[in-house]
């Protein structure tokens, strides 16, 4: 208790017009190529499914597509992140074949997608 | 009390032949709007829009239609219509657009709008007769449509 925290402590009170999400993509076969390209039109295939050509139409970014991975930092305003969301979560095919996405992380910050304090290791 | 709250769009289908007005009934309006209401909303806005969605009332001759749909979500259903081009009945095309008058809270206000809306379309229309024989005929179809006329039917039934 008597000890300084080396760290300080930093709040940002308004929150940013963005959420940054992490993304997962999981295919039933492994040999599936896929580019950032095809990536998008997945996700707006998916987007239309649900919420139609007007509901689908509010932008959104792939920052980050690793193909090897399959792994994907999208950036998408406030207003859009539940229905970008569930349509990731109801997303359930691609090509005819299954797949998933799994939402690794989702934060209003770019810098809280660096690490994730679920693979921390302490020890 | 508490009571389920709807809204009732009343919107006038703009044809370029009259006649083919007669070819549409309730179920060709119904599943037109509907798969408009998905192709512009999705699974997502059918789903909601569905809930208690009905044709009230449709006149094949003036081509007036009463939509119902839930208080609650019916931004959705007024955004679809100006998307629709065509309604389909036993496989007739039927090319037609939705203007949408009015957006009542009952059917009741609906009507005192509608029967406002036809007034002042007939003031608007009365001064393009050309003689009095015309203006004549309206009157004369104007006054035959009264609900005194009725009435006096329903004493003669009596």
């Amino acid at each position: 208790m008597g000890e300084h925290a080396s760290y300080e402590r930093l709040v940002f009170k308004n929150a940013s017009v963005y959420h940054y999400m992490k993304i997962d993509l999981i295919l039933e076969s492994e040999d599936k190529r896929l580019n950032a390209a095809h990536f998008k039109q997945l996700i707006i295939s998916a987007l239309r499914d649900l919420y139609g050509e007007i509901g689908a139409a509010f932008p959104f970014d792939v920052l980050k597509f690793e193909e090897d991975t399959l792994t994907a930092v999208l950036r998408v305003y406030n207003s859009g992140l539940v229905k970008l969301w569930s349509a990731l979560t109801l997303l359930g095919s691609y090509h005819s074949e299954p797949c998933a996405v799994r939402v690794t992380q989702v934060s209003p910050f770019l810098l809280a997608l660096s690490g994730n304090s679920r693979e921390l290791e302490l020890d | 009390m508490v009571r389920f709250k709807s809204r009732y769009l009343l919107c006038e289908l703009c044809v370029s032949d009259q006649s083919s007005l007669q070819l549409l009934d309730d179920r060709a309006v119904f599943t037109g709007v509907r798969g408009a209401v998905c192709r512009a909303h999705g699974d997502y806005g059918a789903a909601l829009c569905s809930v208690s969605f009905a044709v009230k009332y449709l006149n094949a001759d003036t081509g007036v239609v009463f939509l119902r749909c839930r208080k609650s979500h019916y931004r959705i259903l007024w955004s679809a219509l100006p998307f629709i081009t065509h309604l389909e009945n036993r496989g007739q095309k039927v090319p037609c657009a939705f203007n949408c008058l009015y957006v009542g809270g009952t059917i009741r206000t609906c009507q005192k709008f509608l029967i406002r809306y036809n007034i002042q379309q007939l003031h608007r229309m009365l001064p393009h007769c050309h003689n009095e024989a015309e203006r004549l005929e309206v009157r004369r179809a104007v006054l035959n449509c009264s609900l005194k006329s009725l009435e006096k039917e329903e004493e003669e039934d009596e």
